[in-house]
């Protein structure tokens, strides 16, 4: 039996579910800080407002992840031509992984990174960037590395089969 | 074993560790690190110290939380001091999801209103009813307790001191016998609670505070040459065979017995100044230092009880300064001996 197409849709959801509940975390924290820190000095909103929406980028490096696989599967378009085989199943499940658990784990330190720079921008708000910020980058740099694998793998190393004519074309 | 079992060591160089986050408390750490932006700056205890007179150290005060009015009396303060101290603690309950924590702080003032009833009722004073409300247990319910003997009504830790307390002074009836009683029964509960809770931050604190009572009883009986032995209290990093040796020891020999701790440099600028200035102020003033320090690296926990415990210690620290100062000038004492006191 033929597990291909499956397990292929299963690496596009894991990709897509494992960066968001990543991101929701690292919002939900970020955000709680910040709300902390707003209500009691609202005129912060803007420098932290950065600093809770940055956890939320894994979510969409997931979810471009995700995407790629459905635009391979021509999900959009009628399908493939032919079976896409367990082997080929397998290895777009693994291509999608790097970005689930990259974005995974990467959203929900970049959360608590983000949380630590809101708290400092309460105090000192002329290192909410400096320090908040571009901190919270350097752990994005791990989600991006995450997603670059991903797209390699997907669009370089995966040998794709025809995608299936339309009918009336 | 327990925290009181066994005797604690000393794993750390200059403060135990104070555990992790607990991301439950990021919006209540959060509102606490925006809060504490607004307490007052060393600098302001300095200008009220050297304000010439009570009024120019009141107007120090006029812009912040604890303004009181133009040409405020020093019981109009008094009672503004209050009643911010009232409103942290209300804050502070308000934050921690943990109820066993609230009870724990509030706890200390049940402490204190046991202490002033048992004084008053082992010297045949009326019982009132004025005490800090801020307390786990009415203070109004004193006066029904004592009459009638009935120190079930009270909760099991005060319960447990009353009882240590009442029987300690009648053994020879000295007064003093009430505060070491109750005093250790405090940090007896303390710990034990600290232990039920698994907080690494607690236990250090308590423990901190347990060596600092300790150290300044330690020094103030060596100054005095008193012959008290059983006066110190359970629980501390510093060993009680420890302190009694300082306590033989004697003023010049004090500080040497704590160089492997980190309270080296407290004792020995405290036991200097004692000896010179025949004044307690250094080591009140380098034990408020130590436990500020101790509550400041808390400012590496994003999320969790810990800042907010040390806020509400650190915001009654500042209300106590501000009474101490207030008081001092109130007092026309020297503004040298003001700077020395304050942390």
């Amino acid at each position: 039996m033929d597990y291909g197409m499956t397990l292929a849709l299963l690496g596009a959801g894991l990709a897509a579910l494992l960066a968001g509940i990543g991101s929701a975390i690292g919002i939900g924290i970020a955000g709680r800080s910040a709300a902390g820190v707003l209500s009691e000095k609202p005129e912060r909103y803007g420098p932290l407002f950065v600093m809770v929406v940055l956890p939320g980028t894994q979510g969409f490096y997931g979810f471009l992840g995700a995407f790629m696989v459905m635009l391979k599967l021509n999900i959009f378009g009628g399908g493939l031509s032919e079976g896409l085989g367990t082997v080929l199943g397998l290895s777009v499940l693994a291509a999608c992984l790097p970005v689930g658990i990259a974005g995974l784990f990467s959203a929900i330190h970049q959360g608590k990174v983000c949380a630590a720079g809101i708290l400092m921008a309460a105090k000192r708000p002329e290192m909410a960037f400096k320090a908040g910020v571009v901190y919270a980058v350097m752990v994005e740099m791990y989600a991006i590395l995450g997603l670059l694998v991903t797209l390699f793998l997907l669009l370089f190393a995966i040998k794709w089969p025809a995608v299936a004519a339309v009918a009336g074309a | 074993m327990n925290a009181l079992g066994q005797q604690a060591e000393i794993d750390f160089s200059r403060y135990p560790a104070i555990g992790g986050d607990d991301w439950e408390y990021a919006f209540e750490t959060a509102q606490v690190r925006a809060i504490e932006t607004v307490m007052l700056p060393r600098p302001v205890f300095v200008d009220m110290a050297n304000a010439a007179d009570f009024e120019q150290a009141a107007d120090h005060l006029r812009s912040g939380e604890y303004a009181a009015g133009a040409g405020a009396s020093i019981s109009e303060l008094e009672r503004v001091l209050l009643a911010c101290r009232s409103e942290v603690r209300q804050q502070f309950a308000g934050w921690i999801h943990n109820d066993a924590i609230v009870t724990l702080f509030k706890s200390r003032d049940d402490f204190a209103n046991l202490r002033l009833a048992i004084r008053r009722a082992v010297t045949k004073k009326t019982i009132g009813a004025d005490y800090s409300s801020d307390g786990n247990f009415p203070g109004e319910q004193f006066a029904e307790v004592f009459d009638s003997e009935r120190y079930e009504m009270l909760p099991d830790y005060m319960a447990d001191a009353a009882e240590r307390a009442i029987v300690l002074y009648y053994n020879d009836k000295d007064i003093r016998a009430i505060d070491y009683a109750i005093d250790a029964a405090q940090a007896e509960f303390n710990l034990a609670t600290a232990e039920k809770l698994g907080s690494e931050f607690l236990l250090g604190l308590f423990r901190i505070q347990a060596d600092l009572a300790n150290i300044r009883t330690m020094l103030r009986l060596t100054i005095t040459q008193a012959h008290q032995r059983n006066v110190f209290l359970p629980g501390g990093y510093v060993e009680r065979d420890q302190l009694v040796r300082g306590l033989d020891a004697g003023g010049d020999g004090l500080a040497a017995l704590f160089f492997a701790t980190p309270y080296f440099e407290m004792v020995q600028a405290g036991a200097a100044y004692a000896a010179s200035e025949k004044s307690f102020l250094k080591i009140e003033q380098q034990c408020d230092e130590y436990l500020n320090g101790y509550l400041r690296t808390t400012i590496a926990i994003t999320a969790g009880p810990q800042p907010i415990i040390a806020y509400l210690l650190a915001k009654e620290n500042e209300i106590r300064t501000v009474r101490l100062v207030l008081t001092a000038k109130k007092n026309h004492l020297n503004p040298k001996l003001i700077l020395d006191r304050i942390s």
